[in-house]
């Protein structure tokens, strides 16, 4: 590949949510999202919320269907998921967020990459095939295309991850994955990839909106590599959605202390069976 | 503010960006439960451990250039409470007495309730009104932070031994001057051994009018209008000035010791008679030649005359500040060393004098770097022999490493006022009557004109104070090659 430096719209898209702690009737989640820009040499960013629930068995389904309704104005997944689990809801919340940032950047970015966080797979409890389906309608429609980065992947060629079998080649380069079985319901809407952008020694699973021609998809690469920076191989502006959107410490901190002065919520804190019960044996509760 | 760990007789505490507690501030403690209070100063102020803070700081900064540009929708608006527990910060106090049933005592050997315990800042009246601090006698010092006054009272200095310290340029010499005229305000006799001639106006207010100090300010300056006829003096006086003020070996000093008595006993005790006296002295010429030099030495000082006109008596002053209260300043700018330091050999003798035989009560003595021209022997005995007598020294000194230790030990009160230098602040934390923490943390951060008073006076609860200022001449500014150039 060969970095085009033609002038690009970089955007990326990453969310995280964060349990901040458990009351006597359910979960407090906070949830927040990020988009970045790359754009005329500078990168802005748009940071939303956090966004705070208090999920309990009762207002679960509420919740999360009301906030469905209001992103998407259509209840994909109505019938089928209608009552996540309590524990599950955290990132149900956070990937409704996040695929409306990735429909709001598709229906704004025009001749612009649009970079996600994770991979084009649909046809899980979180992203029905069709939703995923109309943001890629979306960004083709405004002639973007939807690159789709995963920083873990399970795919294996020879029981070798995918990423870990790279040619001695000079990078920037990407290996085309071809053959790869997915099981139903599960749907991959993109071609799947493996990108080394740059020298160090890491590679990423990149999907590539598979309707977008091959000639496209590789232009697209090379603008990219043109357009924003590549530490450790890994998109700049991509990187800084995702630090952008996660909670810290003290963030959690804070949050505990808004809900406590502005709406009087105790928060309990149960002991840890795992330390309780094994002393130091005990790991923990694994979250 | 809550109370987070106790270790030893410090104390932590968490306090908030709103709760606005400083460096020298006191908080009072006060557990329900034990029905007590503990007092504590905040001696550092420290940022929080905030776990996740140096994460929320390095996203700000990316690139490590200027922050990332964006907006934050917030709808909740959670940024304020981030700021606030990321703005918090630990109070290391010092714990100072604890309260209970409206008296104090200076124990802070139990642990007050965590969880229970009420911190609130306790107001420096508050404070010296719990602590008795204040008398009859008051001296306005200056102007605490939160408006309040710092008063403390003259009885509190009487029998003392006070320092004054701090770096050039921060204050020494007014508050000094601000005390000497607190106490001749209540008819106390003063003497200021002034080493630069600036004290020699404070009779005068800074408009050139003469204020209300005026007639109780005796300005000495030696030789000009301070000369003394050698018939005025006792032997142990000159003694006293040949042997530490110009060194004169013990053979030679028994040899005048005999010429002084015969002059004596001939009434003809003159500079005159005795170069003549010693000229015809039948005795070894290298006594005779230590003798001669040492005479040379006070004649040319000029500090002593045959004229009875011109030599006009100290005790004149002394008696003068005894009745109404004054201040006899000793002006030593112009003077040599060795000068220097017969006039001060002079001035103490007869301080002695006049304390021994019990002309003078006591007196205040205010000694402006006195490593200048004090003899090593005198340190020890102004802490203990002449505090006895009833001289009561108050040290002024940039240099704290000059004033020894053992002065330190002793003082009483301690005036202390900026210093940075870690070896200066390591000398101050000798005295006694402080602990070392607070000196080294609190007087590194004080600005100009505020002092950090320790001791007797304020019943060792040490307060920060801004001097207040004199409506006198104080003539202690450096004289500036720049000033009013354009």
């Amino acid at each position: 590949m060969k970095p085009n430096h033609q002038e690009t719209t970089v955007a990326a898209v990453d969310t995280s949510t964060i349990k901040i702690g458990e009351t006597s009737t359910g979960i407090i989640i906070a949830v927040r999202g990020a988009t970045t820009r790359k754009q005329n040499h500078n990168y802005k960013y748009t940071r939303l919320g956090p966004y705070i629930f208090h999920i309990t068995e009762d207002n679960k389904n509420e919740v999360y269907n009301t906030l469905e309704k209001s992103y998407f104005n259509t209840l994909y997944s109505s019938n089928r998921h209608s009552t996540p689990h309590l524990m599950q809801m955290p990132t149900r919340l956070a990937s409704l967020l996040e695929r409306w940032l990735q429909t709001m950047l598709a229906k704004t970015v025009e001749n612009g990459l649009i970079l996600f966080d994770g991979s084009l797979t649909s046809g899980t409890i979180d992203t029905p095939v069709q939703r995923m389906k109309d943001i890629l309608n979306l960004a083709r429609r405004n002639k973007s295309t939807v690159l789709a980065f995963s920083k873990m992947t399970s795919l294996r060629v020879n029981g070798y991850l995918i990423t870990d079998q790279l040619p001695k080649h000079e990078p920037p380069y990407l290996l085309e994955t071809t053959g790869v079985q997915f099981k139903p319901p599960t749907v991959v809407l993109g071609g799947v990839y493996v990108a080394r952008l740059n020298k160090a020694n890491y590679a990423f699973r990149l999907d590539i909106d598979r309707e977008i021609p091959l000639q496209n998809r590789m232009a697209a690469i090379e603008k990219l590599l043109g357009n924003d920076l590549h530490m450790q191989g890994y998109p700049e502006t991509l990187r800084l959605s995702h630090i952008l959107c996660t909670f810290t410490a003290n963030e959690v901190l804070a949050i505990k202390h808004f809900i406590t002065r502005k709406h009087g919520i105790q928060i309990i804190n149960r002991p840890d069976m795992h330390k309780l019960l094994f002393g130091p044996f005990g790991k923990g509760e694994i979250s | 503010m809550k109370l987070y760990k106790k270790e030893g007789n410090i104390l932590q505490i968490l306090s908030f960006p709103n709760e606005n507690a400083e460096k020298g501030d006191y908080l009072l403690i006060e557990d329900p439960d034990a029905n007590k209070a503990l007092i504590a100063q905040v001696i550092d102020v420290q940022f929080a451990s905030i776990p996740g803070v140096l994460e929320e700081l390095l996203r700000t900064l990316p690139d490590g250039g200027e922050p990332i540009q964006g907006e934050d929708i917030d709808p909740l608006e959670i940024a304020p409470h981030i700021t606030y527990i990321q703005d918090a910060s630990l109070l290391i106090c010092k714990t100072r007495a604890t309260l209970e049933n409206d008296a104090l005592s200076p124990s802070s050997s139990w642990l007050p309730s965590r969880s229970q315990s009420t911190i609130k800042k306790l107001s420096v009246p508050m404070l010296l009104k719990l602590a008795k601090v204040g008398g009859n006698r008051p001296i306005i010092v200056g102007g605490t932070k939160d408006s309040s006054l710092l008063t403390i009272d003259a009885t509190a200095v009487d029998g003392t031994l006070n320092i004054v310290t701090g770096k050039k340029g921060c204050g020494k010499s007014h508050l000094s001057k601000l005390l000497m005229a607190s106490l001749i305000g209540y008819k106390a006799t003063v003497v200021i051994f002034d080493l630069n001639g600036e004290y020699t106006s404070i009779g005068m207010s800074q408009d050139g009018k003469r204020n209300m100090y005026y007639d109780k300010i005796h300005a000495l300056t030696p030789s000009q209008n301070f000369k003394v006829a050698l018939d005025q003096l006792h032997l142990n006086v000159v003694m006293g000035i040949l042997i530490h003020a110009l060194h004169l070996p013990g053979t030679s000093s028994r040899e005048f010791r005999r010429l002084w008595k015969n002059l004596k006993e001939k009434g003809c005790l003159t500079l005159q008679e005795m170069g003549e006296a010693i000229r015809n002295l039948n005795c070894n010429q290298h006594v005779r030649d230590a003798l001669s030099s040492r005479y040379h030495a006070l004649v040319n000082s000029g500090f002593f005359t045959d004229n009875p006109a011109e030599a006009t008596l100290l005790d004149e002053s002394l008696l003068k500040a005894k009745d109404h209260g004054g201040a006899i300043v000793i002006n030593l700018k112009n003077t040599s060393t060795i000068d220097r330091q017969i006039v001060v050999e002079y001035v103490l003798g007869k301080l002695v004098d006049s304390l021994q035989s019990w002309t003078l009560k006591a007196t205040f003595l205010f000694a402006e770097e006195a490593h200048l021209y004090l003899r090593e022997t005198y340190w020890d005995d102004i802490v203990t022999r002449m505090r006895h007598f009833g001289i009561f020294t108050t040290f002024i000194t940039n240099q704290p490493d000059t004033i020894r230790e053992s002065i330190y030990r002793q003082a009483d009160n301690i005036f202390l006022f900026n210093f940075t230098n870690e070896h200066d602040l390591d000398v101050v934390s000798r005295a006694a009557r402080v602990d070392a923490e607070t000196v080294r943390s609190i007087a590194r951060d004080l600005p100009p004109q505020h002092c950090l008073t320790l001791g007797r006076v304020v019943h060792d609860f040490p307060i920060v104070a801004r001097v207040r200022a004199l409506d006198m001449k104080t003539m202690g500014e450096t004289r500036l090659f720049f000033k009013n150039i354009n």
